[in-house]
Formats: C-alpha cells, sequence, structure tokens
C-alpha cells in the first residue's frame, strides 16, 4: 500500500504534467457513411468564412450545375477559354467517353456517398462516385516530385488543425472541373478543411483551387455530409454501353 | 420564363415533336395540374444530378409526358435507360428513350432492375432534350394502375429531394 504523503506526491507530479506537458487531445473521428445533404442555407458558412478573401465560391455542389457558359463567375485563362469555345456536349454521350471519371476537384462535390476510414496515419475515402479512393496520408511526408504520375485523386498529405483535418492534394489529371466542358489543368493545386459539426451529425467540407493555367485567383467550393450509421457505398461499376 | 421551375403540358405547341407526345399524353385533371404547377412554380430551378451534364443537355425548366409501352430497361450506371414504343400522331410507332438519374440513388429509394418490364404500358414525364430528340431525362414514371416511380424531382434540395 502507497503511504499517503508519497500518494500527494504521485497526484501532484500528475498534475504538474498535465498543466505543463499538456497531452494533444484526440482528432474528431470522421469514421463513418456520409450522404451528400442538400441545404437550403449553410450549416457551415464559418468554415466558408475561413477561405481566403477574395476566392470565387462555385454554386454548383450537389445536385447543381452550371450551364454552358456559365463559370461560375471565375476570369478564364486563354487555354481554358479556348477549350471551352471547342466544347461538344455531344462527345460525352459517346460511349469511349461514358465512363471517364471525373477528378477529386469534381468528384467530391458529386451527389453520392462516401464512407470514411480513419487512422492516426492514414484516412481513407471510399468514394460511390465511379469507385473512386482517396488516401490521405497523415505521417508528415512530402508530395512526391511533379513530375511524378498524375492521377484523379492525386496524391493527398494532411494535418489536423485543432479540429479540422486539413488535406493537400497536388499531382491531380487534368479533367472535369464544371461539367459544362470547363477542366482543370494538371497544376491544380487543392487545400480541404473537413471539419464536424458540434454533435458530430454533419461533416463540413470546403475545398479551394488554385490552377493557374486555367483560372485567375482563387475558386471554392462547400460541401456537406450527413452522418448515416449502418450504411454502405455501393458499387458504381459504370457501364459504357449507356454511350452511342 | 424567369428560370424558374415551369410545368408545361403539351398543348399548345407546336413543335411535331411535343405534338406527337401530345397525342399520347394522359389527361391530366385540370386541379391536379393547378396544384402541381403551383408546388413546381415555387421550388427552385431543377437542377440535376449527371455522370455528364443535365444542364447542358436538358432543358431543366419544363416537363413533358409522353405514353408509350416498354421495349427495354436498362437499370446500370451512369443512368438506367427506359425504352419506350410510342403510337405517334399520324399512327406510326415512335421510340423514345427516358434516362434515368443514376440507379445507385434510385435503389435507395426501392428501385431495382425488376422495377419496369418490357410490355409495361407506362407514362413517363421528364425534362426534355435539348437537341429535340426523342429523348428526356426521367422525373417520373406512372404505371397504368396510378403506381408511381420517381427519378429524378424538379427540387433536389427539398428533404427528400437526395438525387
Amino acid at each position: 500500500m502507497m503511504p499517503t504523503s508519497m500518494l500527494a506526491r504521485a497526484s501532484l507530479l500528475a498534475c504538474c504534467v498535465a498543466v505543463c506537458c499538456p497531452v494533444a487531445a484526440a482528432p474528431p473521428s470522421l469514421e463513418g457513411f456520409w450522404a451528400v445533404k442538400f441545404e437550403r442555407s449553410r450549416s457551415g458558412q464559418a468554415l466558408v468564412d475561413e477561405l481566403p478573401k477574395g476566392a470565387v465560391l462555385i454554386n454548383d455542389t450537389g445536385a447543381k450545375e452550371l450551364a454552358a457558359g456559365d463559370f461560375g463567375g471565375l476570369r478564364l485563362k486563354p487555354r481554358a477559354a479556348e477549350q471551352v469555345r471547342n466544347y461538344d456536349p455531344a462527345q460525352e454521350l459517346k460511349r469511349e467517353n461514358t465512363c471517364v471519371a471525373p477528378t477529386v476537384a469534381f468528384y467530391m462535390q458529386a451527389p453520392f456517398p462516401m464512407e470514411v476510414y480513419q487512422g492516426r496515419d492514414l484516412i481513407v475515402l471510399k468514394m460511390e462516385y465511379f469507385d473512386m479512393y482517396r488516401v490521405i496520408f497523415l505521417d508528415g511526408r512530402s508530395h512526391p516530385p511533379a513530375e511524378a504520375p498524375h492521377s484523379k485523386s492525386g496524391h493527398s498529405i494532411g494535418h489536423w488543425d485543432g479540429d479540422t483535418l486539413v488535406v493537400d492534394t497536388t499531382l491531380i489529371s487534368a479533367g472535369t472541373f464544371m461539367n459544362n466542358g470547363f477542366d482543370s489543368s494538371e497544376a491544380m493545386h487543392l487545400t480541404e478543411r473537413f471539419r464536424l459539426s458540434p454533435d458530430g451529425s454533419t461533416l463540413w467540407l470546403t475545398q479551394l483551387y488554385d490552377d493557374p493555367d486555367t483560372f485567375d485567383g482563387l475558386a471554392a467550393r462547400y460541401m456537406a455530409f450527413t452522418r448515416k450509421p449502418g450504411e454502405y457505398v455501393y458499387p458504381y461499376e459504370c457501364d459504357p454501353s449507356y454511350g452511342n | 420564363m424567369t428560370g424558374r421551375l415551369g410545368l408545361y403540358w403539351l398543348d399548345g405547341e407546336s413543335d411535331p415533336r411535343t405534338m406527337a407526345m401530345y397525342s399520347n399524353t394522359s389527361t391530366i385533371g385540370s386541379r391536379t395540374r393547378l396544384v402541381v404547377t403551383a408546388i413546381l412554380l415555387v421550388l427552385a430551378s431543377a437542377e440535376a444530378a449527371a455522370h455528364h451534364s443535365f444542364a447542358v443537355h436538358f432543358v431543366a425548366d419544363k416537363i413533358v409526358g409522353v405514353t408509350g409501352v416498354v421495349t427495354e430497361f436498362s437499370f446500370r450506371n451512369p443512368h438506367g435507360v427506359i425504352t419506350l414504343k410510342v403510337e405517334g400522331k399520324d399512327g406510326a410507332a415512335q421510340q423514345w428513350k427516358a434516362e434515368t438519374n443514376s440507379p445507385n440513388i434510385l435503389r435507395r429509394r426501392g428501385w431495382t432492375e425488376a422495377s419496369i418490364k418490357p410490355g409495361d404500358r407506362i407514362k413517363v414525364e421528364g425534362y426534355p432534350s435539348r437537341d429535340g430528340s426523342n429523348y428526356l431525362r426521367l422525373y417520373r414514371v406512372i404505371f397504368a394502375d396510378g403506381r408511381e416511380l420517381v427519378g429524378q424531382r424538379p427540387d433536389p434540395t427539398a428533404p427528400s429531394g437526395a438525387d
């Protein structure tokens, strides 16, 4: 049995350690099934307010889309302007194009759910849309060099900024940015902030896009997801025979 | 139109395509028409879920209807497709297609591969193709017995409108 004096000293030591060397709080758990939340007003406006001043917020998330010729207020660079001038919607319906997956700069806002698996050093997002996956490294590594292969999901590294997961993604393939002929380039740099609502039922996300080859300044999107325990992502298994 | 969603029934339009649809469109009661129109007018503009662009390919603020017999029903991503044999105004057979939003989304609402069968006589309502072809994006299917299957709702921001 520990003497009373020794017990008191041990308690005092424990208090000092707690005060002088606070242990980092565990990050919030984003694990689970998340479905797109259709909001009439932004429940995560605080996250939007943290976007850099001047970033153009694109209002085409969830089930919304911008019409041909509407680029959400962005000023297109010559390369992108030329691309949208040559846009032929009929090509989207060709069999060879029907199942071309979009990139992370578009697929996160699609109206499909995702499953999140969270570890200390790694987070995996299993997307329903086009059966895409994302791997987010939290182990302190850097991005591969710029000449490394680009992909639809790119290369993502993240860290916790308090209760907010900050994810930096590069090496993203060129691809759909607005689903109206406006594509992003391989120079796209994506910064995301994920945050849970206080009650844990909603996951808010902002994506901030910097693509100097494609548009002036910065662009952003806001998304919200609702937690639905017990549900699963379905296989997408895109069938190109839909095309003509 | 001001960009808000309107419900256009097919009478009064001179386009041969829509006239053909009119000849096969079942009559809807004026009260029901009024109620549906009123509901749709207060909703936000039609917005879509599509791997290809809905806004580019379909007219979001117009809904048309066509009645025919199902010849084929494909229920695979990215879009299901209902193929219909429709009798035109001149008596000649026409083929119409109505594409659905993603079958994954519809499965969560109870749709299956067997929801629609060849031989079913149905009315499809949806958003017409911009190119004037016999093609539309499905809003809903109405069966002969009055049952309905809803595809892409006019307002996906509504609480139950998770398209």
